[in-house]
């Protein structure tokens, strides 16, 4: 007789569970409701330096439309099942596939993966969370449509909806991309479907075109959140530019980079720069194609000396700009005169493009790729780095100010050096506020290096929120203590939503630190 | 211009079976197309792996290592095995790939093509 414990969601019977198995079964259809270990193998493969026990499904549902959705929620509201929402499933680092927590039934929606609307006119897309961005992106080559997307680096594997709900980011013009989302189709949890912006009036053709709609703009509501579970999401496509010219910008001091942003922050602003430019440091920049150990193989963090061989080796500087142009010949021809000179002006720089660029030791031909909305994983080789799949994305929120990146580097630096672990970052430049992403890369299979990991990133937010820096996103893991960071008033507005609209708390309980 | 699609919704259930309330539901504003027969929606291994796998397992890429070498008929079933329990469960850096991405009849078609070394290079231009 077996003796393993049966997974069952929090406070459900099993005779619960099994009823409402059953009625899954009817809605769905018996393969689309995956109970076996081996089924539910996938979603329990996390990267961040949470105990694997904590994040093992009950089960997994896979819908494949929003009626079907409809009666899942109205099924988990009657046997009070927790479910929690992904899409693509490629949240790496973030929490992946897995659940919020041990028991929570998956809601896969990675079959809900129709291609509804291209619009080559306005340049709209409207998309089912399971459209991953290869998909889209073939659709568009096929049609031979002059579409540019905009990819974060796991590019093809990723899709845009779940991508754009958890309020990620890429590297074109249009890299912020909840600011290009327009219109949503959402399945509340008493089962109810509504359409945001213009979307509420039937026949609408401007859905995809007008944001805003008439009364409280809800769509902010349904990212980074657990009120709704969007089945439709509209978004806007870049048109393919006449001319492209990425280019590269290499400075070799740490101090450096407060020269940078602040050269950097009036070329943005005034959209000379028009895209998510990235500031790369050496070692993520080394490290998509260059493993550690060839460089040190001490398990502390990585020292200045090996650093600077790094640098001299790899024909990589401390900080290495990566941005592109866009627009006509001409236009190019006239900014990237702008850019030579504001750059130039100290002396420090090392301002090149094409075949110079090439030719560094970096990633510039990937960052070209992703910069034009290409399909390209390179950065993963991060992974490499230091090898044995540990991987936290810690990303507090910086303004464009060069004093500030001072300081939130030299923290940085601190606290994972404390740690020994290594400063694997780059800045993404937004308009007036910068992303400070850094992959804190640690051994998962070594269970002392992930309780340090854990500690690290633990202290990381709770230093970086003393000084006033909040982050932009996190894993699972860290949820409940970020939203701490974010004060106890945000909270209790969050909580009084949730209760309104979820009063069950079947929706993702815990996503955000949200739960009713 | 409009340019609409269903895609390769290749999960689609059989229209035969389908309530009438899920019949309506395909039926959107934007014209979608015919549901696909399920034959023609499992990808080809050569799709699976352009679509999932190149982006890491490429040479130029060297993100993962490489997979597409064929393997000696004796050991197919081992190496097969290994293929499915990666892909499946994930393995350090590499992500673990569910039903809902690669179907399981995709999943052993691809082993089937990678143990023999059909989506090596060149092996294409061999036959």
């Amino acid at each position: 007789m077996s003796t393993t414990q049966r997974i069952l969601p929090k406070g459900v019977s099993e005779a619960d569970f099994d009823a409402a198995l059953a009625r899954f079964r009817e809605i769905l259809g018996a393969d689309s409701v995956l109970t076996e270990s081996d089924q539910l193998a996938p979603y329990t493969k996390i990267m961040m330096a949470g105990d694997d026990a904590d994040y093992i499904p009950s089960a997994a549902l896979l819908p494949t439309t929003t009626e079907q959705v409809q009666g899942i929620v109205r099924t988990c509201n009657e046997y009070k099942v927790p479910i929690w929402t992904i899409s693509t499933g490629k949240n790496l680092g973030y929490g992946s596939a897995a659940p919020g927590e041990t028991g929570q039934v998956m809601l896969d929606m990675h079959r809900m993966n129709r291609i509804l609307d291209v619009d080559a006119e306005v340049y709209t897309a409207l998309l089912e969370p399971g459209v991953t961005y290869q998909q889209l992106y073939d659709h568009i080559k096929e049609h031979d449509l002059k579409l540019w997307l905009d990819p974060p680096a796991p590019s093809a594997i990723a899709g845009p909806v779940g991508n754009t709900l958890d309020r990620g980011v890429g590297y074109t013009p249009y890299g912020e991309h909840f600011m290009f989302q327009c219109g949503m189709e959402v399945v509340l949890a008493n089962g109810e479907v509504v359409r945001t912006g213009m979307g509420g009036i039937e026949n609408s053709s401007s859905w995809q075109v007008f944001k805003w709609g008439y009364g409280p703009y809800i769509d902010g509501l349904f990212t980074q959140s657990n009120y709704g579970i969007v089945t439709k999401m509209g978004l806007w496509l870049m048109p393919e530019p006449p001319a492209y010219r990425p280019f590269l910008i290499q400075y070799q001091d740490p101090e450096d980079i407060e020269e940078i942003v602040d050269v950097l922050r009036p070329l943005r602003i005034a959209q000379i720069i028009p895209n998510a430019v990235v500031i790369v440091h050496t070692l993520w920049d080394a490290g998509t194609h260059v493993v550690r150990k060839h460089y040190y193989e001490g398990s502390d963090s990585i020292p200045r000396e090996a650093i600077e061989r790094i640098k001299a080796d790899e024909g990589i500087g401390e900080w290495n700009v990566y941005a592109a142009l866009y627009g006509t010949p001409e236009q190019i021809e006239v900014n990237w005169k702008i850019v030579e000179q504001a750059f130039g002006a100290s002396g420090k720089a090392k301002i090149m493009y094409g075949e110079e660029a090439e030719k560094r030791g970096g990633g510039f031909e990937y960052r070209s790729a992703l910069m034009k909305g290409d399909m390209n994983l390179q950065e993963f080789g991060l992974y490499n780095w230091r090898g044995g799949g540990g991987s936290m994305w810690f990303a507090p929120v910086s303004q464009a100010k060069g004093s500030e990146t001072k300081d939130q580097t030299e923290l940085a630096q601190r606290i994972l050096g404390k740690y020994g672990f290594d400063y694997v970052a780059e800045y993404i430049v937004g308009w007036r506020d910068m992303h400070h992403v850094i992959d804190l890369l640690y051994n998962r299979q070594d269970p002392e290096e992930t309780q340090r990991a854990h500690d690290c990133f633990a202290e990381l937010i709770d230093e970086f929120a003393k000084r006033g820096y909040g982050l932009y996103r996190t894993n699972t893991e860290f949820m409940e203590q970020v939203a701490g960071t974010f004060g106890e008033p945000l909270r209790e507005v969050h909580r009084t939503l949730k209760n309104a609209l979820d009063p069950n708390g079947i929706l993702s309980p815990g996503k955000s630190g949200i739960r009713s | 211009m409009h340019n609409t699609t269903t895609v390769p919704c290749r999960h689609l259930p059989s229209l035969r079976l389908m309530p009438l309330s899920l019949l309506a539901a395909l039926l959107l504003p934007v014209a979608a197309s015919a549901a696909p027969d399920s034959e023609s929606d499992v990808r080809d291994p050569a799709e699976v792996y352009r679509q999932v796998c190149a982006h890491c397992h490429a040479p130029d890429k060297a993100v993962g290592p490489e997979i597409t070498m064929a393997f000696p008929e004796a050991a197919h079933e081992a190496r097969g095995n290994y293929i499915r329990m990666t892909v499946r469960n994930g393995r350090a850096a590499m992500p673990a790939f569910r039903q809902a991405k690669i179907s399981d009849p995709e999943l052993e078609a691809l082993i089937q093509a990678l143990v023999r070394g059909d989506l090596a290079a060149g092996a294409a231009n061999e036959e």
